[in-house]
């Protein structure tokens, strides 16, 4: 072998080469020391080793009203977890907890489904709320019931009660479905917004989830924390509601079976009340309802899980008919000195439609056209003005529009138009049609959000967007309508209620500088039949309930400068009065409480 | 049209290397697709793919001129040290240490290529030497040894430190360097170790202490030795079977993909597939070490000897500190761990002695002192 210079290298690489052998020797023998020598003992100690993580629920964000009173808090809880190891021993384990603390047949159902979904080892909980005395039993008996610890929580709470369920909402634990699509829900003890302004805003209340290691020994107590990363609090929301204007507007209501009430700032769009009756108590939800509360909620014929504010659709009744004024004021066919005659009936064809006054109100112009809601008079400018420029009207000021974009629930009105009839029933627009919509019956429909934003716009002359949170003073922009316009219908509005002849004079706010202006409506759940008439029954009063026509009340207040606008519907009222008092007492209150904060 | 040449010249590469080479790694993907549970999107895709690439700079290099290497050496020893220093400057902090220049496609770790750079450097330098080298000869290989190494320190990084000095320290003693002078540097290292000590990060000391009384502190340092001794004697002589480590799954071990990765493997495949991997390590080494002993040329010998050594140096490194042999430093298990660097070096290191192999009967002469 012919070589390099270097007459060293070969030695040297020789010495190297043991050397490696060496070291390659002990190599096997520390690998035979650790895993057969020692082998057993080492398997013992990673039989005991485990080492459980798992996310950390964050504080979801808590909600104030517009005067930084709470609405929606966190109160301190514990709850019982089960770090579930190998799935055979869940049932002697649950025994274990059963002879400390009482599970209902349900909870424990609730178990035994999360477990067969966990992977091999993972934390649930077992139950969540609990008492004192459960907790200290717990305590006392820690050492008997392996798996188990105890979490320190936040519990949902809702300090209004059953008063601002509908528009706060409430949270729940993920339904499967829930955690399926999303597995960051996957954490135990976890609550997400299931309805209402806690499930429009889930994402910001929620949160985000920090991350706790802890080791465990073989009977799967904690022995030391491994590491820890605190979870991020959701964050807090302001809301626009007054909690006290909201409570009262609810007890107010509560004289009837269903109703509900939206109230608004003229000029912010703020939505400082929303409220449906009959409601439901929100804190029976975060700890999971029972079935029986649950059936009891679920087969109430007044539906108090539906938000009748924003989901409720009526056909709005006399309530539009301002509307039909501006649109016939706005086109130029009638001024504020145009009349019609009203004999009490009018024909389309050889078909009478009736005025609600049965002989009629003579000679009348617009503006006592809407304090008296004479029907005859907006059958006849309604023909005049035609569908296209009444629909086109009726959308500008916002009906049909919904109002919360993205709020669970809201709901869309209808405005029809010539298309819409053609596309969905298949025949063409008749002159019917629009003698019906001019009084906002037929297809009309409208939520009563929607209906105290046309009001709100209506009486501010803006395209005023309601909303829920934000107090900062947004400019919206300019309708468009000629002042005057709306200045004659504010007029008629205000005698709607304060003069004797209006139909809702005797509802009228009675204190000086407070005094509301409005509209009344009733919509026909019913069609009076002509017998009915014949016997001289244009009332529905004595109706079974369900048949009656609902009540419905729009107005502002006060009639200088005004503030506030309101919309309430009283279902199968029998007729407006009840939607009347309810609005004078709620726009009354507003303005005390507003004078009371100065 | 290729050059016939080519095919003559891949024909002749040493095939044994490179089997190893591909069953070695091949062994990686398999328990890359174990360390993430089953799903070889997490690592194992990756790492093939780096393979693949790396596969594709070996034979590059397997097939070109070694002279041209010889007289590119220094050159490339030049560029791995202003990017080593570049990362001083701007290479960003990653998992608490400076190592990485981010190259947008992957991060750069300029330590790794310093390790071949190096050995290419110090064997032309010692190439370039008449025998017997004089004492006053090795001060421009003992700075070329030390700047790096101290660079790399800084970082910090002991573990790649260690093995430049090794493995540089190696190539001193192949290419004759009396044993007086060995003898003498000891001395010098022994009087530096309280100096050297001053430049340990707490956590690198704490890892020293560690070493010596795991018990100590279960949770913070210790803790890994600690968990890494459990899962790997709890394998037994035939391990708990594939994906089946408990241990691994349940992240008791830390850096299971990457540093503890020997853990993962004697875990499952207990102490048969540990052992296996490690004969396959030998059975490489010693084909290496075999294209040394059989090279005719310095230059050859004194590279493919000393990538070798490097490759020894992390495998022994790497599988004594997982079993608690030596402190945890932060050496991968070579061709085996989760790691892009590390895996393109070690190819282009096995490209060299691919290299060496064929031109085993060449004559290399000697280059002037100048850097060309």
């Amino acid at each position: 072998m012919s070589r390099g210079e270097n007459s060293n290298f070969l030695s040297r690489a020789l010495f190297f080469g043991i050397l490696e052998i060496g070291l390659v020797i002990i190599l096997f023998g520390r690998m035979y020391y650790l895993q057969i020598f020692e082998g057993s003992r080492y398997h013992l100690l990673a039989e005991g080793n485990r080492i459980f993580s798992r996310p950390l629920v964050p504080l979801r964000g808590q909600i104030y009203d517009r005067n930084g009173n709470v609405l929606v808090e966190n109160e301190t809880s514990f709850r019982l977890l089960l770090l579930v190891d190998k799935k055979k021993d869940i049932e002697s384990t649950l025994a274990a907890i059963e002879e400390v603390i009482t599970l209902s047949s349900e909870e424990k159902e609730e178990i035994l489904k999360k477990v067969v979904k966990k992977h091999s080892i993972d934390a649930i909980v077992v139950k969540d709320g609990l008492t004192w005395e459960e907790v200290s039993a717990i305590e006392l008996h820690a050492t008997d019931l392996p798996g188990i610890s105890l979490e320190v929580g936040a519990r949902r709470h809702y300090p209004l009660l059953s008063k601002g369920a509908h528009v706060l909402g409430y949270v729940a634990s993920p339904s499967e479905k829930e955690e399926e699509e999303d597995p960051t829900l996957a954490i135990p003890g976890l609550k997400m917004g299931k309805v209402g302004l806690e499930k429009y805003l889930d994402q910001r209340l929620r949160g985000t989830p920090g991350y706790r290691a802890f080791e465990v020994n073989a009977r799967r107590k904690i022995v030391r924390d491994l590491n820890q990363n605190e979870s991020l609090s959701g964050e807090d929301i302001h809301l626009t509601l007054d909690g006290r204007l909201q409570k009262y507007a609810s007890e107010v209501l509560s004289e009837y079976e269903s109703a509900s009430a939206v109230v608004l700032d003229i000029q912010s769009g703020e939505i400082l009340a929303l409220v449906s009756i009959p409601s439901f108590d929100p804190n029976l939800f975060p700890l999971g309802i029972s079935h029986h509360d649950w059936g009891e909620l679920r087969d109430n014929p007044y539906v108090p899980m539906t938000n009748k504010a924003i989901s409720g659709l009526y056909p709005p009744g006399s309530t539009i008919k301002m509307f039909v004024a501006l649109a016939a004021l706005e086109a130029g066919i009638i001024d504020k000195k145009t009349t019609v005659h009203c004999p009490g009936y009018f024909y389309v064809g050889d078909h009478p439609f009736h005025c609600w006054k049965k002989h009629g109100h003579g000679s009348i112009n617009v503006s006592n056209a809407i304090s008296e809601s004479c029907d005859v008079f907006f059958y006849e400018i309604a023909k005049r003005v035609g569908i296209d420029r009444l629909s086109a009207t009726f959308k500008m000021v916002g009906l049909g529009e919904g109002g919360l974009e993205g709020f669970p629930h809201c709901k869309k009105g209808l405005v029809p138009t010539k298309e819409w009839k053609k596309d969905k029933k298949n025949a063409n627009w008749t002159l019917s049609d629009t003698i019906m919509t001019s009084i906002g019956q037929g297809y009309m429909q409208a939520s009563p959000l929607e209906l105290a934003v046309v009001i709100a716009r209506l009486v501010g002359g803006k395209k005023v967007i309601p909303h829920l949170e934000g107090r900062e003073n947004p400019s919206f922009e300019n309708l468009g309508f000629n002042p005057e316009h709306l200045e004659l219908i504010k007029e008629a509005m205000a005698n709607t209620t304060n003069s004797p002849l209006g139909t809702a004079f005797f509802g009228r706010i009675q204190q000086e500088g407070k005094e509301m202006g409005g509209k009344t409506g009733t919509s026909q759940v019913r069609r009076i039949t002509l017998e009915q008439r014949r016997a001289g029954q244009t009332k529905t009063n004595h109706l079974a309930w369900k048949y009656r026509e609902h009540g419905l009340f729009v107005g502002y207040a006060p009639i200088h400068n005004p503030r506030y606008a309101i919309a309430v519907v009283v279902e199968h009222g029998g007729g407006p009065r009840g939607a009347i008092q309810a609005a004078r007492d709620i726009l009354l209150k507003a303005q005390l409480l507003e004078e009371e904060s100065k | 049209m290729m050059d016939p040449r080519i095919f003559h010249k891949l024909f002749q590469l040493n095939w044994g290397i490179i089997s190893l080479v591909f069953l070695i790694s091949a062994i990686g993907w398999g328990l890359l697709i174990s360390a993430g549970g089953g799903d070889a999107h997490i690592w194992a895709f990756k790492q093939m793919m780096r393979f693949g690439i790396g596969l594709g700079i070996m034979f590059v290099i397997a097939l070109t001129d070694l002279r041209w290497w010889l007289r590119f050496s220094y050159v490339f020893y030049g560029l791995s040290f202003l990017l080593l220093c570049a990362v001083e400057v701007m290479g960003f902090i990653g998992m608490g240490a400076q190592r990485w220049i981010d190259l947008y496609v992957l991060q750069l770790q300029p330590s790794e290529l310093m390790k071949i750079a190096l050995i290419m450097a110090l064997a032309r330098y010692f190439h370039s030497q008449s025998q017997p080298i004089s004492l006053s000869k090795l001060i421009p290989p003992l700075l070329l040894v030390l700047m790096p190494t101290f660079l790399v320190l800084k970082q910090p990084d002991l573990g790649t430190a260690m093995v430049l000095l090794m493995s540089g320290g190696a190539l001193f003693f192949l290419a004759g360097v009396s044993l007086w002078a060995f003898g003498a540097a000891l001395v010098v290292a022994g009087a530096s170790i309280p100096l050297l000590w001053t430049f340990l990060h707490d956590y690198q000391k704490q890892r020293i202490f560690m070493f010596f009384d795991p018990s100590q502190d279960t949770h913070g340092a210790g803790y890994h030795i600690t968990q890494s001794k459990i899962a790997l004697g709890s394998g037994g002589f035939w391990g708990k079977g594939y994906m089946q480590g408990t241990q691994a799954y349940l992240n008791f071990i830390p850096e299971k993909q990457t540093d503890f990765i020997f853990t993962l493997l004697c875990e499952e495949w207990g102490f048969l597939g540990g052992s296996v991997l490690i004969l396959l390590y030998s059975l490489l080494i010693l084909l290496c070490s075999r294209v040394a002993l059989t090279t005719q040329n310095d230059f050859g010998r004194y590279v493919v000897s000393g990538i070798t050594m490097t490759f020894f140096l992390y495998m022994f490194i790497n599988i004594a500190m997982v079993m608690g042999l030596l402190p945890v430093v932060g050496i991968p298990l070579p061709l085996v761990s989760y790691g892009g660097t590390a895996m393109l070096t070690l190819l282009m290191g096995f490209g060299f002695i691919l290299n060496v192999g064929l031109h085993q009967t060449l004559k290399v002469p000697r280059l002037s002192i100048g850097i060309l």
